[in-house]
């Protein structure tokens, strides 16, 4: 696991579904925010 | 995600941003808001729902589960300095409990802006230690400002 408290969350871009569009979402860009990653197995199930 | 769905105007409301990651490419994101999430929840999923496809992000994480190709549950709480500040990940048959996550916001939240430590199971209103620099005398005497039933 790369990924450790205390230490700098990895970055990443991808492709998003939000609010009727796509666009990307890019970790870095949410610097000076408090975020919350949460990731789930599947669509369509109940996580 | 449906509880997460519902509670994040919670979340807005201590200026958490929500991204909820999957393997799903972004039309199944689309097709779940649009067929079932907005059914639930009113306005369905407000935060982007990124697509992981592959897995890479997931990987980045230590979430990614290799055989079933799905990003397991796994939830990380960012600082406004890009740090991770509280990390969970659950396997698959056991849902996760929102209102804990919403607790650790509160309880980092006080800490950065205070300074206090945070006790077990501290919830606002209940006591906090002293900051780190002053604690060290507290060496033997938390028992004189915190008890065991405050974790509860």
């Amino acid at each position: 696991m790369s990924i450790r408290v205390g230490k700098a969350a990895p970055d990443f871009a991808a492709q998003a579904y939000w609010r009727g569009e796509i666009k990307e979402v890019r970790l870095s860009d949410y610097r000076g925010k408090w975020v919350l990653i949460f990731f789930y197995p599947a669509d369509f199930t109940f996580v | 995600m449906a509880a997460v769905a519902v509670k994040y105007p919670a979340f807005q409301e201590l200026g958490v941003e929500v991204l909820a990651v999957s393997v799903d490419d972004v039309a199944t994101h689309k097709d779940w808001q649009e067929k079932e999430l907005s059914k639930m929840v009113k306005g369905g999923a407000l935060y982007p729902m990124i697509s992981d496809e592959g897995g890479k992000i997931g990987t980045l994480y230590g979430v990614y589960d290799e055989e079933k190709k799905v990003d397991l549950r796994g939830r990380f709480l960012i600082d406004p300095d890009g740090v991770v500040q509280s990390a969970e990940i659950v396997s698959a048959p056991v849902g996760r409990d929102v209102s804990e996550v919403l607790r650790q916001v509160r309880a980092f939240q006080h800490h950065r802006k205070t300074g206090e430590l945070m006790p077990c199971g501290w919830q606002p209103g209940k006591p906090t230690l002293p900051p780190e620099k002053e604690s060290s005398n507290l060496s033997g005497k938390v028992w004189e400002t915190w008890r065991p039933r405050n974790a509860f």
